[in-house]
């Protein structure tokens, strides 16, 4: 690692690089220990795989079989999340049909015995015990359901927004004083000197340019963790480490997301090639995925591609077939960091996480953290913590699993702050979902300022005051985050109607030059429309061609965003 | 008297009637309801304003085609002078147009000095944050244009508050709101105790027709719109203008969707046969202006996005004509083919926003430069988004529409 012994802008005990589930998991915990820290994140919290996961912190039965100790810790983890974050949660009973076969009686049985071991861990995260239904039963509850089905399975699991949840844990540890800061790269890791009289380590010095201000500023850290995920590696490289020594294996899993609600319950089923997959109701729409493929390409530029999207639809429509003629708003596209191992097929990779000590490279309290899932982030985290407190906090302990995240210390009436902000009850409830109490707060805005009751994205539906509250208090500096945080333009109307009036919002709060809030808005328009089309069918084609007028006509998309 | 049959009512297709009828034919339109065209907002371009080259602000325009002048006249509320017209958008943007929805404020009619911009709770409309970016621009400071908000009670009741656009809009075509509204503009104008050279309003200013020249009267001083999204009150106030042109024209309008276009030969009097729910015209020429795959006349057809356990039987085209006509596809000046997979084409080849000329919007019938199709029988035409080519602006197929409207009814 090259030294470098210049002044600094601040100094820190632990710098925390990535701004994903494990990276503000970690700077929360470590924070909450009274250590100083700073997090950089060089797009936005949640933008690689913790904002485009399944948006599930499920216990893992995948693993019940292979790694049971995976099923038990992401049931266990999962069910501390629920008491951290009650409001960020919503249950999804999912629905296992088995289509005749040879052995679709035995297999029946196989899955039975299979989901009753699954049981055991529901407890952990207050699930339901699983159930087995008949063919009829399960048209009952399923009436979109086809094709020769000898019966089901249930079995319960939980439903999270994954971005938000990393925006809660760094919300919190910002307000316990870390530094958190978004749209901030580190283009430089490099050892300060070791302190002249006694000869010791003084730690490291990381150079960070702010991408959207082209600032530069120098941070001290006693401690550096690398909670890059699948850019790991590329981090690595930054402080001169081996990228051998961060050694993940990336694969890329896309989502198919529709613009509505398509089934009761989330469906479990194979695609054409033997894996599972899923059709879920998540938020106001329902999502298919995954897939589980080697990536080499672009991380900053991950992109779901028709293929993928056509093979997802054909896996789901076997059994569900309106997912056919549904409309696709959106895919999401991301890359996770899995363990490394050369010879196995994707999906039978470990999910287990790692802590890398990089002091065998010559780099004392530098740290990376591999794999891991959104379910168990808090306990990785942990895990990551208790590493670096035996140096810098020795007689701290974990407060994470107890310690509400924000909003989540008491639940808050909606019904209440319907009438009281003189909103719609839909946009309340929304507004609950995703600040818990703190959607008080928010209403408060409107008590003082009635003007903030303006709905800005009708599909969400999110009001002005919440725009104007996630860039105040949750660290929104573009279009793209504030969506991120609230929602807004990811519905079914794409940003079209809220794009422009967000940028502008984003341009009065932090007072950006004039012009800068549509060049904003034009990017989020353009980077949704990219996502969007891969899915595109007839009905979004006519959507895609008034998508593009309307851009033409209002904002202008010849400058390359 | 030679008879031609328009199908679509979008600017395209209108033009083509006004024109048809113009040139002495009886003309029926055939009209299968919103497309681009109403949807649009009120800026009339040529091209992509973007693709306008640079020019001194006061540049005379080369006039417009007189068959296109004889269209624009005809269906009134619309502005297209000898110079370029400067609008500001409800996104915050300032832009050239060619010309524009007479309801608009242009401020390039304006000598310099401050713009009332009325702070009214409504929507998306942040007066302070629009006239700080209206300020801001180059085009407005060129013309010593300063954008001021103040405050103004232009909803008579809170309930306004979540009406859109073009409620409020329609709202202002009865007379007693209209003076109701120069009011409250006169109000907000003596509070700010400034000299104003015009006002410019959220798009409010009638659906029927438009009420910008009249508030203006009222006030003394040039009021208008600021240029809107999609949805808004202008595509409205073009439906009624072409309702109106149509009335006083003569020509016919039959609300509905045609689904097919043959010709017969043996038939002397009306070679081309139109069938339509109801029945069939016959005619000695069509023009088919049914929009792009927005209007409704093209469909995308990625057999992939409706996979399940079957492949379609054939191969399709990408895109297709939603009516059944004996006309060629085309894209850049070349017949399209047919991807060589049976789930379609992948987007990401084709679709905007991954290319820059994304072949689907440049997909259409392939068309003479008079619009007279490709490849078919004398008689059939074909103009608007559904011919191949650029049309995708307002100016640009009312032109090209009234181009080919002239040529089918004078033949």
């Amino acid at each position: 690692m090259p030294l470098d012994g210049g002044p600094v802008d601040d100094a820190v005990d632990i710098a925390v690089i990535g701004g994903g589930v494990n990276g503000t998991g970690v700077a929360r915990d470590l924070t909450l220990r009274g250590l100083k820290v700073a997090l950089f994140e060089r797009h936005d919290l949640g933008f690689g795989a913790s904002g485009n996961s399944s948006g599930m912190i499920h216990g893992g039965p995948r693993y019940l079989l292979t790694t049971p100790g995976v099923t038990k810790s992401s049931c266990l983890d999962s069910g501390f999340i629920q008491k951290i974050a009650p409001h960020l949660l919503f249950r999804i009973p999912f629905l296992m049909p088995m289509m005749r076969g040879k052995q679709s009686g035995i297999m029946l049985e196989l899955y039975d015995a299979f989901f009753r071991a699954y049981d055991d861990f529901q407890p952990l995260k207050r699930g339901e015990p699983h159930t087995r239904l008949t063919p009829h039963e399960l048209l009952q509850l399923e009436p979109g359901l086809t094709g020769d089905i000898v019966g089901a399975m249930t079995f319960d699991e939980w439903g999270v927004d994954g971005a938000r949840l990393c925006v809660m844990n760094a919300l919190d540890a910002s307000e316990r004083g870390a530094k958190v800061h978004v749209h901030a790269m580190v283009t430089a890791l490099a050892k300060a000197p070791p302190d002249a009289t006694t000869g010791r380590s003084t730690g490291y010095v990381l150079t960070v340019r702010d991408v959207l201000t082209g600032r530069t500023s120098r941070v001290g850290a006693k401690g550096v963790v690398n909670a890059t995920g699948a850019w790991g590696p590329l981090t690595a490289a930054l402080g001169g480490l081996p990228t051998s020594s961060v050694k993940i294996r990336p694969a890329k899993g896309i989502h198919v997301v529709f613009d509505r609600r398509l089934s009761n319950y989330g469906l479990m089923t194979d695609s054409i090639d033997g894996r599972q997959v899923f059709l879920e109701p998540w938020q106001n729409m329902s999502v298919i995925g995954t897939t589980d493929d080697d990536y080499y390409g672009d991380l900053d530029d991950v992109r779901a591609t028709s293929e993928e999207v056509r093979y997802l639809v054909q896996g789901i429509a076997r059994i569900f077939p309106a997912v056919r003629e549904a409309r696709i708003v959106a895919t999401w596209a991301a890359v996770r960091p899995t363990l490394y191992a050369f010879g196995p097929n994707e999906d039978r990779l470990s999910r287990e996480h790692e802590v890398v000590d990089h002091a065998t490279d010559g780099a004392p309290h530098v740290y990376s953290m591999l794999g891991g899932k959104l379910a168990s982030y808090r306990l990785f985290a942990q895990e990551m913590t208790e590493r670096i407190a035996r140096d810098f906090a020795p007689s701290s302990v974990c407060t994470t699993h107890k310690t509400p995240l924000p909003g989540g210390d008491r639940a808050a009436n909606d019904g209440l702050l319907a009438r009281s902000g003189a909103i719609t009850h839909v946009a309340s409830r929304r507004l609950v979902y995703r600040h818990g109490s703190r959607a008080n707060a928010i209403v408060h805005r409107i008590l003082a300022r009635p003007t903030e009751r303006t709905v800005v994205c009708a599909c969400e539906p999110v009001i002005e005051a919440e725009v104007r509250h996630v860039i105040a208090h949750e660290m929104a500096r573009t279009v793209d985050d504030v969506a991120r945080r609230t929602r807004l333009g990811l519905g079914a109307c794409g940003g079209m109607r809220c794009a422009a009036r967000c940028g502008q919002i984003l341009e009065a709060e932090l007072g950006l030059s004039p012009g800068e809030g549509q060049r904003q808005a034009r990017r989020f328009l353009f980077r949704q429309a990219r996502m969007r089309v891969v899915a595109m069918g007839p009905a979004q084609a006519r959507q895609e061609a008034l998508a593009l007028a309307e851009l033409r006509s209002t904002l202008g998309g010849r400058e390359d965003p | 008297m030679r008879s031609v049959v328009v199908i679509g009512g979008g600017i395209a297709g209108t033009a083509a009637a006004l024109a048809a009828a113009r040139a002495g034919a009886s003309v029926t339109l055939v009209d299968g309801g919103t497309g681009a065209s109403v949807l649009a907002g009120g800026a009339k371009d040529e091209r992509d304003w973007e693709d306008e080259p640079p020019e001194a602000p006061d540049a005379t325009l080369a006039p417009l085609d007189e068959r296109a002048r004889a269209v624009v006249d005809a269906l009134g509320g619309t502005r297209v002078t000898d110079r370029r017209a400067l609008v500001v958008v409800t996104t915050g943007l300032v832009r050239p147009a060619r010309g524009v929805d007479a309801a608009l404020l242009d401020l390039a009619s304006l000598p310099g000095g401050a713009v009332l911009v009325p702070d009214v709770e409504h929507g998306a409309w942040d007066a302070r944050s629009l006239a700080r970016t209206w300020s801001a621009s180059e085009r407005t400071k060129d013309r010593g244009l300063r954008f001021v908000a103040g405050h103004a009670k232009l909803l008579a009741h809170t309930e306004e508050r979540s009406f859109a656009d073009a409620e409020l809009a329609a709202r202002h075509d009865d007379d007693a709101r209209l003076a109701w509204l120069a009011e409250r503009l006169r109000e907000a104008r003596t509070a700010l105790a400034r000299e104003l050279v015009a006002i410019v309003l959220p798009p409010w200013l009638g659906v029927a027709r438009e009420r910008a020249t009249a508030l203006s009267a009222l006030m003394g001083v040039p009021c208008g719109e600021a240029l809107g999204g999609v949805g808004g009150p202008a595509g409205l106030r073009f439906e009624h203008s072409r309702d109106r042109a149509f009335a006083a024209a003569g020509v016919v309008v039959l609300a509905g969707r045609a689904s097919l276009v043959t010709r017969h030969a043996d038939d002397d009097d009306h070679p081309w046969h139109v069938h339509v729910a109801k029945g069939r015209l016959d005619c000695d020429a069509v023009v088919l202006a049914t929009g792009g795959i927005l209007g409704g006349g093209l469909e995308y057809t990625p057999a992939g996005a409706y996979l399940a356990n079957a492949l379609p039987d054939t191969p399709r085209p990408l895109v297709r004509v939603t009516l059944d006509a004996p006309v060629r596809l085309g894209a850049f000046g070349r017949a399209l083919a047919e991807p060589s997979s049976l789930f379609g084409g992948a987007p990401e080849t084709h679709a905007w926003p991954y290319v820059r000329e994304p072949l689907l919007d440049h997909a259409g019938v392939m068309v003479h430069d008079a619009g007279e199709v490709k490849g078919a029988a004398p008689g059939l035409y074909a103009t608007g988004e559904v011919a191949a080519g650029p049309a995708h602006t307002w100016l640009a197929a009312l032109t090209h529409g009234a181009r080919a409207g002239d040529a089918a009814g004078r033949a």
